[in-house]
């Protein structure tokens, strides 16, 4: 007899977590040469040093930020896949007016006018799905992911061309000047201003969505959208908002990497942080302030991966598999389980349904379930 | 119109068909799917599956009718871990799916640096077929590919039980039918049919290169919208998205332009056809 319990968010957290951990001991066992050093390299070598801890820090900064603008997103219902291309563009974006800027301006003016630059690049890649989505109907998952796959491409075309530093032979921009980089905080390692206002952000974006009238409303708009028409609360426009502002973040993310630990856009420069963000805010479950924790993990997660790259011999892509094995459980909402001593007739048997979210087909999922 | 171009016009022509082949299989593998009620998105990640692991099956055992069975079995396989999370601990398709193509782009690298010792293109010695002859196999392939998919899903019993199962779920359970046994099937149908469209791509080839994909499965999605569901009408829609990657490759050869920009197009298209192509019918 098949039954199954339904699961708390702390339990979906604990269930997705813990089969990342577990899945990535299991692959170090076996494919380690020697796996207990890599199992010491995976999870303590990241809290080791200054600088390694400093690193997992810094890690954590864009799917912070990325992460709050993906939640922001999910809240109101619209999907934004587009976050690699969004970063991408941002960064460089923010490179460009930084090093137009940073021989003519003071150094400030060319910080903030940069990180502008990036929010509204990002900003405006991802309303034109929110646009397509509030005019046309078109799924804004699908439109966001076309053209940000399209976007990564045409930002690898012009870091190969037009912006591609002369004096270098790998495909990157010019450095920007030493004077625009954001200040370290715990040297050796690049942690830097960027990890405080990432924190500023989660705390203010907590609290605008308890306590402000654009927060509740887009609050209505994610878990009931007729209702909210009703209420004449404008849907639309907050399909478009909403977008452009998970937008903005990413852009934001992608312009402090710039300006922090990498000084300049190298080609693939987004490397999955825009689907990390995506982990990263399903992990949060919804909330604001679960995104610091999730971030947090998800960084010592890479960290752990670097570490058995350096020190074993296990190729990066690791981490793509963890973080898969916990997108697949982090919205599950019942478990199945065994129970062979309770007999229970079939026609009286119910698939306990998830109640409050929506089922993963989009279908009522209330139905009893058939057993065969 | 002149000579020359009316040449160029049957060179992009003639390649086309081909370049439709791998879409026409993962199209109409997840319109099984989408007809069942749920959007399958993981179609570029089960498509990769089956490219890096009948590949891999074919690099063994020198068949390449034996890398056709390693390439089923993984995706299949995907595909029912994907169902199972999905139907049975009731997760969200749209994330599932997600997770399905990180997991294929992660685990393919993974390992390719494991087994083959490379990140890079993974060369597969085969005995030696003919383009021609290749071109043909594949094309009747996907000719009873198609005719099989129409007639299984209008005229057999379980086609159109699948098809209720989208309409009406709740019917289904009325009549005794357990919904979730048809979107499991379907989902392990769209998983092997696109595996099956990623390694025809890989066989072309005749070699492994990382990230052949690219795109092709969210292509595939949107010629499922564009074909208003109906499977002839997805097949043409595959046929036209073959068309604009085949000129797009022209192009690339005689403009000079950067091959990057010539890779985007094809989203850039798909995305254009989406907003043309909605509109009729409003999703969500």
């Amino acid at each position: 007899m098949r039954r199954s319990v339904d699961l708390t968010p702390g339990q979906r957290v604990a269930l997705a977590a813990g089969t990342a951990m577990l899945l990535a001991s299991t692959v170090l066992i076996v494919a380690a040469p020697q796996p207990v050093p890599a199992l010491v390299q995976f999870f303590l070598k990241p809290f080791s040093s200054r600088l390694a801890f400093g690193s997992m820090l810094q890690g954590a900064v864009p799917l912070m930020i990325a992460g709050i603008g993906v939640l922001l997103a999910f809240k109101s219902s619209n999907f934004n896949l587009g976050g690699e291309g969004q970063i991408y563009a941002g960064a460089l974006a923010a490179c460009v007016t930084g090093l137009a800027l940073q021989d003519a301006t003071a150094p400030l003016v060319a910080v903030l006018a940069s990180i502008a630059a990036g929010m509204l690049t990002g900003a405006l890649l991802a309303s034109i799905s929110g646009l397509l989505k509030a005019m046309r109907g078109v799924s804004e998952m699908i439109s966001s992911f076309l053209l940000s796959a399209a976007v990564v491409l045409l930002a690898d075309a012009l870091l190969t061309g037009p912006l591609q530093d002369p004096a270098s032979n790998f495909q990157t921009t010019r450095m920007l000047s030493r004077a625009l980089l954001l200040p370290r905080l715990l040297p050796p390692s690049r942690l830097d201003l960027a990890f405080p206002v990432a924190l500023l952000l989660i705390g203010a974006t907590r609290y605008l969505a308890r306590t402000s009238r654009i927060g509740f409303e887009l609050a209505i708009c994610g878990t009931n959208e007729a209702f909210a028409r009703y209420c004449g609360i404008p849907v639309e426009a907050y399909m478009v908002g909403t977008m452009a502002v998970s937008g903005a973040l990413h852009g934001l993310a992608g312009a402090l990497l710039v300006l922090g630990p990498y000084g300049r856009v190298m080609r693939g420069f987004s490397a999955g942080t825009g689907w990390s963000a995506i982990s990263v805010a399903l992990l949060a479950q919804g909330s604001e302030a679960g995104i610091l924790p999730a971030a947090l993990f998800f960084a010592w997660l890479k960290a752990g991966s670097d570490q058995v790259m350096i020190g074993s011999g296990i190729p990066s892509e690791f981490i793509a598999i963890l973080q898969a094995a916990a997108m697949f459980l982090v919205t599950a909402s019942s478990l199945p389980i065994m129970r062979r001593h309770r007999k229970i007739p079939a026609s009286g048997v119910e698939t306990p349904a998830a109640p409050q979210e929506p089922d993963s087909t989009g279908q009522a999922s209330s139905e009893p379930g058939v057993t065969p | 119109m002149n000579d020359q171009s009316g040449t160029i016009l049957l060179a992009i022509l003639k390649a086309a068909f081909p370049a439709s082949v791998p879409l026409l299989f993962a199209a109409l593998g997840g319109l099984f799917s989408e007809l069942s009620g749920m959007l399958n998105i993981a179609l570029e990640g089960l498509m990769g599956a089956g490219a890096f692991f009948g590949m891999a099956a074919a690099l063994v055992t020198g068949s390449r009718l034996a890398g056709l069975a390693g390439a089923l079995a993984a995706a299949g396989l995907a595909a029912w871990i994907m169902g199972t999370v999905t139907l049975r601990v009731r997760a969200n398709i749209f994330i599932t799916g997600l997770a399905l193509n990180l997991a294929v782009s992660g685990l393919t690298t993974f390992l390719s640096q494991l087994w083959f010792g490379t990140k890079a293109v993974v060369n597969v010695p085969l005995p030696p077929l003919s383009k021609q002859a290749f071109t043909a196999v594949i094309l009747a392939a996907a000719a009873a590919w198609i005719c099989c998919s129409a007639l299984v899903l209008h005229g057999t019993t379980f086609g159109i039980r699948l098809r209720a199962t989208g309409m009406n779920p709740t019917a289904m359970t009325a009549l005794g039918h357990d919904p979730d046994r048809y979107r499991l099937a379907a989902l392990l149908i769209s998983g092997m049919a696109s595996a099956a469209g990623g390694y025809i791509l890989a066989l072309s080839v005749s070699a492994y290169v990382p990230n052949i994909v690219s795109g092709r499965g969210w292509i595939a999605l949107v010629a499922i919208y564009l074909g208003k569901r109906r499977p002839l009408a997805v097949a043409a829609s595959c046929l036209l998205f073959a068309l604009a990657e085949s000129a797009s490759n022209y192009l690339q050869g005689v403009g000079g332009m950067s091959p990057l920009i010539m890779l985007a197009l094809p989203y850039l298209v798909t995305l254009i056809s989406l907003v043309v192509g909605t509109g009729a019918r409003q999703r969500h």
